[in-house]
């Protein structure tokens, strides 16, 4: 099933890019996606609604005389696909040329062990909701004063093929197993904070036990809600969670060393390559390559092969990411890192593909050492300006560690300056957590940030 | 459309128990135009049905992108299966859903033939010439970028109980960026529109060129402008950030599923949540003029889309409600199921939210304030179960005895929503819709739109770095 499946996919792609050639484009790249998913949803703490779905989507990009043109459809007849040329052909006529419009060469790809699980992929409706019933239980038995929201657990079978004008033909297939709960504990009328867990693994059994720890997190993340109060201002400590170095560092540092954002003089790390931008024992690595990684692949949006890249090393800014564009755009023979980001909706973009920072060499629990009052930031609810690296926000399930004692607070803010803060890290636990089967991160005390109680 | 509406109704007809059956075609282009080069040109087109079907008290639901009435067929069967496959597991089964203002017949929206008429070319222009606009407001920009975009819909909705409606709609938006830069220092400036209409509808706050102007302004000011303090602070709301809080804050703690799960708003019906000058309402329909970029004429469950007052005076009166949650609790539905594409499943979501105007003006509401701030512009925002809310605003001017002083930046804006509601001292008379180019999210996107008037509260700004 799975191979005739990838050769139909595959077989679509070169008719895309055979059509395109035939009516006039002089470069084409199409990509395109199967995905079969069977999923069982909570909704307030109960399951909810079962579903299937199956769909194939493609993207075909075309250069006709130096101008591109996009379009992306789900729709795979001989009629859609000849409307489709016509529409991304009409496109490039209405676009001016750019000469840096050009697919990359064909080149050799190696594959990624354990992307693929063949239980997974016969996974049933009935498997999912059996697994997602015993979530519901699970969470009941930890405390009756937590509520699911909402939740879900399913099973995805993937195939994602790619062929080019320019000889570049790839494939790959996977399955994933994902289990997640988003909720609160209520407690008489104390509603605390909502919060969320999760996890992901290729196959349905690894699945459930990461996942069985992810509830027991989510558990722990809503009943430390209650009874919070409101902090105290100062300008001082704060240990970052695994979570919240995911989402607020390593989501607004990834998108200052895009080339595009580079380029286009939105972002601060411009000009800084070989610069210390951060402490010494900052080492940001991209390894999109890991065996069983769940953000693994061995081609990127554009084909081109995925590798292990060190971005940061000891504080050192050691390289942008780029695709085949912003490649050529950068000149003296810099080509593509490998990180067109996207898939078949989009064109190609950039981004990162696997992140990890590396341990540090201090025990966990050492960074809540010292006198001064120090916030613990489980999660933060914020807005970080991409081109200044100003931020503030509120801070969730979060605690002020203070004479000894640690209580939970809310209505609290952070403020600061996220390049700032990479310059003010006085600590990187050596442990690590792997969120989602892909991002392998520790826990991080910095300095000089600002907290104002409301 | 009616080729679609009758092959629904052709398959659903001969179907058991509650079959729900929704065709939906969605179309969209996007352009984007950077420092000078069209660096986007896309078009995405995504068709298929879903299907929901309740069997034994439990919802299943499957979809396809094969409009053959055979591929349809199967899909009311994959979906059954799901439904029994949950059923065994489920606790509180759906018997019953409550009688509903079941849509019938076409209603398209207005504007589909307007924007769906002008070539690619002349919106490429478009685009190219406010990104002119933004580049040269100023010899403080160093970036400028311009992005175009609409969407089109085609909808058919068909249920065994009745409905059978069909509707068409197109959603243009624009948004405009400025960056500006002095001595390493780098500031941005960010104009968004976006309307449920034609042209008109599109500009009808100002041209494009206005809204490049105001956006490099605003990059151009902001390099010079200091943090403010932090702390809590009279704050007046403008309609934009006015809309992000009754959006964010208080309309999804008042959606009936997460009202359900324990939200603050559970159990408050009849009660005081926000002072007596507030009347808070969320609309299917675009109120007071047209165009609101949330608009439905019907709902994905085939039901007519009400306008619903959620707080009368401060009390709060409603929830909003899909049919499996209007019959839990006794109530008619509100028309506010939506699903973003085929593939996905009806959720309750707001479509249009708005405060209603007061009587003020707001030069009266500004003579009036000792000290405070005038936030204008949200950046992005986030809210709690708690209705604990925090927004990022582009633009915060200090008020000082009554009158507008220095530009402040960097500011974030929280509170409890019900709090803050509970602090409204004074509503002005001017009424916008100004968040029309914003998606909500809720484990799928959807199109909504907020406003309202201008308002004086109390809430916590974040403050100096």
């Amino acid at each position: 099933m799975e191979s005739t499946q990838s050769e139909t996919i595959t077989d679509l792609c070169q008719r895309l890019v055979d059509a395109a050639i035939a009516s006039g484009a002089d470069q084409a790249e199409a990509i395109a996606g199967y995905q079969h998913t069977v999923e069982t949803r909570l909704e307030n703490s109960d399951v909810h609604t079962v579903q299937t779905t199956d769909e194939t989507m493609f993207g075909l990009r075309v250069f006709a005389g130096g101008s591109l043109g996009f379009i992306t459809s789900n729709r795979t007849d001989p009629n859609t696909i000849k409307d489709c040329v016509a529409e991304a052909i009409g496109q490039a006529a209405a676009i001016p040329a750019d000469p840096l419009n050009d697919l990359p060469d064909h080149q050799e790809l190696v594959s990624i062990d354990g992307l693929f699980d063949d239980a997974t992929a016969a996974v049933t409706v009935d498997q999912t909701t059996e697994y997602a019933a015993q979530l519901v239980e699970q969470v009941r038995s930890r405390d009756e004063r937590i509520r699911i929201d909402s939740g879900g657990v399913s099973a995805t079978t993937w195939i994602g093929a790619l062929a080019s004008s320019k000889g570049m033909q790839a494939v790959e297939s996977g399955t994933s197993a994902d289990g997640h709960l988003f909720g609160m504990a209520v407690d008489g009328d104390e509603v605390a904070s909502f919060d969320y867990d999760g996890d992901s693994a290729h196959d349905f059994e690894t699945m459930k036990s990461v996942v069985g720890d992810a509830v027991e997190r989510f558990a722990d993340k809503c009943l430390s809600g209650l009874g919070a109060q409101s902090g105290r201002s100062f300008k001082g400590s704060v240990v970052l969670s695994p979570d919240v170095v995911e989402e607020f560092i390593l989501g607004n540092l990834v998108g200052t060393l895009a080339a595009d954002a580079v380029r286009k003089g939105r972002s601060p790390l411009a000009g800084k390559l070989g610069q210390k931008i951060a402490v010494d024992g900052l080492t940001l690595i991209d390894d999109g390559t890991r065996a069983g990684g769940m953000r693994s692949s061995s081609f990127d949006r554009e084909g081109v092969p995925i590798r292990r890249h060190v971005l940061i090393e000891n504080g050192v800014l050691q390289t942008y990411l780029y695709n085949h564009y912003e490649a050529r755009a950068a000149g003296n023979g810099t080509t593509s890192t490998g990180h067109a980001g996207g898939g078949a909706s989009s064109l190609p973009s950039i981004s990162p593909v696997q992140l990890e920072l590396a341990a540090g060499d201090v025990a966990q629990d050492s960074l809540f050492d010292g006198d001064e009052p120090i916030v613990h930031v489980g999660r933060f609810s914020g807005s970080t300006n991409s081109i200044t690296g100003d931020f503030s926000g509120v801070v969730k399930n979060s605690f002020l560690i203070e004479n000894g004692e640690r209580r939970p607070i809310k209505e609290t803010l952070m403020a600061g300056n996220l390049f700032t803060l990479l310059e003010s890290i006085t600590a990187i636990s050596r442990e690590r957590r792997l969120l989602g089967g892909a991002e392998l991160l520790p826990t991080i005390r910095a300095e000089g940030v600002s907290i104002t109680a409301g | 459309m009616r080729e679609a509406l009758e092959l629904l109704e052709d398959v659903v007809s001969g179907s058991d128990g509650f079959v729900e059956a929704r065709y939906h075609a969605k179309s969209s282009r996007a352009i984007g135009v950077e420092k000078g080069t069209i660096e986007r040109s896309q078009y995405r087109t995504r068709s298929g049905v879903g299907i929901r079907v309740l069997e034994r008290g439990a919802w299943g639901f499957a979809s396809t992108g094969n409009l053959d009435a055979s591929a349809i067929r199967a899909a009311i069967e994959s979906a059954r299966a799901a439904a029994i496959a949950g059923s065994a597991h489920k606790k509180e089964r759906v018997d019953t859903l409550p009688a509903a203002r079941l849509a019938r017949g076409t209603f398209d929206l207005p504007g589909v033939d307007e924007v769906l008429g002008r070539s690619l070319e002349e919106k490429i222009a478009m685009a190219s010439r406010f990104e002119e606009a933004v580049r040269n407001a100023g010899n403080a920009i160093s970036s400028a970028s311009c992005g175009y975009s609409e969407i089109y819909e085609e909808k058919a909705i068909v249920t065994t109980d009745g409905a059978a409606a069909a509707f068409r709609l197109v959603r243009p938006e624009l948004r405009l960026q400025a960056v500006a830069e002095k001595d390493g220092q780098l500031s941005s400036g960010f104009e968004s529109v976006g309307a449920t209409g034609g042209w008109e509808c599109l500009f009808r706050g100002g041209t494009g060129e206005s809204f490049a102007e105001k956006a490099a302004k605003t990059a151009t000011d902001l390099l010079t402008a200091k943090h403010p303090e932090g702390g809590r602070a009279t704050v007046i709301l403008a309609p934009s950030i006015v809309g992000l809080l009754v959006h964010e804050a208080i309309g999804h703690t008042v959606e009936a599923d997460f009202v359900q799960a324990g939200s603050v708003a559970a159990g408050r019906i009849g009660k005081r949540v926000a002072s007596d000058l507030v009347t808070l309402c969320d609309s299917g329909s675009s109120q007071f003029y047209d165009g609101a970029g949330g608009t439905i004429p019907v709902d994905d469950e085939g039901v007519v889309a009400q306008n619903t007052t959620i707080i009368r005076n401060g009390i709060l009166e409603s929830y909003l409600h899909n049919r499996e949650s209007a019959a839990k609790y006794g109530v008619a539905p509100t028309g506010s199921a939506r699903a973003w594409e085929y593939s996905d499943q009806p959720l309750i979501r707001m479509r249009n939210t708005y405060l209603v105007p007061g009587v003020a003006s707001l030069e009266e509401i500004i003579a009036g304030t000792k000290d405070g701030y005038l936030l204008d512009g949200p950046r992005n925002g986030q809210a709690d179960a708690t209705g604990e809310f925090m927004f990022g605003v582009q633009e915060a001017r200090r008020i000082r005895d009554g009158k507008l002083c220095e530009l402040v930046r960097g500011v974030t804006l929280s509170g409890i929503a019900f709090d803050v509601m509970q602090t409204v001292d004074a509503i002005s008379n001017e009424f916008k819709w100004d968040l029309g180019s914003g998606y909500c999210g809720k484990g799928q996107p959807a199109k909504v739109d907020a406003g309202g008037p201008y308002i004086r509260c109390q809430a916590v700004l974040g403050g100096e770095q």
